[in-house]
């Protein structure tokens, strides 16, 4: 059977990526909330490694905590004053949507601890055999959905920006001369 | 540790992050929460892949196009959050109503 043995890396994996999302969707600060992403992501690559994706990883690191992680802290930080975080950042419905995710995920548990899952016993390849067999894949067989989903990154670049451009002009900075001389204040 | 350890994990993820999604006021923490239960998926996909088709592509590939994905989502979101924002002078989802009948 193909089971890892290793049992405190992944309790000490998993209680970090979901004791840090859970501090994710309840802290106040949304800031501190946008930091606390981060442990979760590393987490997630903890829980990859595990799993001996190797490349994913590195993926997780470098798109994630590297891209994902930053853009969003850019846009906290460009927001966060129109939020007063001593007030509640939950809606109303918080207690009954919490109870329903709480005994969703309870079902869902006790239905996939209580399925028997057949392990492969094929061998898990190298790092390097695995990454050029991805590698390959993806400009051979799959060379596709690779090309779909490189326009589609390209797409939501030029959506972004077009979408994050003002429409108007911006407003003229007031100069600093312009103040010494009340004369020349538009009326 | 077995397939069915790691995907109660994924489940709880996914979970925590639809909470999030639901109850939070600010747009950009629903974007986060979205971001998580995207992680969530990713992990569901890289678990069935290395418990039951360790020697098959497929699963690798459908990580890469989500993380792709993933990507895409929080440039467009946030891009179209900065417009919001600019127009309302605010981002808290239960004052953004206009088309609220």
């Amino acid at each position: 059977m193909n089971s890892i043995d290793s049992h405190l890396p992944f309790l000490i994996m998993s209680a970090l990526t979901l004791g840090s999302a859970l501090v994710v969707v309840r802290v106040r600060n949304i800031v501190h909330a946008g930091f606390w992403l981060l442990p979760c992501f590393l987490g997630v690559a903890g829980l990859y490694a595990l799993l001996q994706a190797h490349f994913f990883v590195v993926v997780q690191v470098l798109i994630y905590v590297g891209a994902i992680l930053v853009l969003m802290l850019f846009a906290l930080m460009l927001t966060q004053d129109v939020m007063n975080p001593n007030k509640p950042q939950t809606n109303r419905m918080s207690l009954p949507i919490g109870l329903f995710c709480v005994v969703f995920a309870a079902g869902v548990a006790a239905i996939l601890t209580g399925h028997q899952w057949m392990n492969s016993r094929d061998v898990i390849l190298p790092a390097n055999v695995q990454t050029r067999q991805l590698g390959q894949a993806l400009i051979g067989e799959y060379a596709l959905p690779f090309e779909i989903a490189s326009v589609l990154l390209l797409a939501a670049l030029v959506g972004a920006i077009v979408l994050a451009k003002s429409e108007k002009e911006p407003a003229p900075l007031p100069l600093p001369s312009l103040e010494a001389l009340p004369d020349s204040k538009p009326e | 540790m077995n397939l069915s350890d790691f995907l109660v994990v994924s489940a709880l993820l996914f979970m925590i992050g639809a909470y999030g999604a639901f109850t939070r006021k600010n747009a950009i923490a629903v974007i986060l929460s979205i971001e998580l239960m995207l992680n969530a998926a990713n992990l569901n996909f890289l678990s069935f892949w290395r418990f039951l088709h360790p020697s098959s592509m497929e699963p690798q590939i459908f990580v890469l196009v989500g993380i792709t994905l993933a990507a895409a989502e929080a440039a467009v979101g946030l891009a179209v959050i900065l417009n919001i924002y600019r127009d309302f002078g605010t981002i808290n989802v239960e004052d953004i109503s206009l088309l609220k009948g």
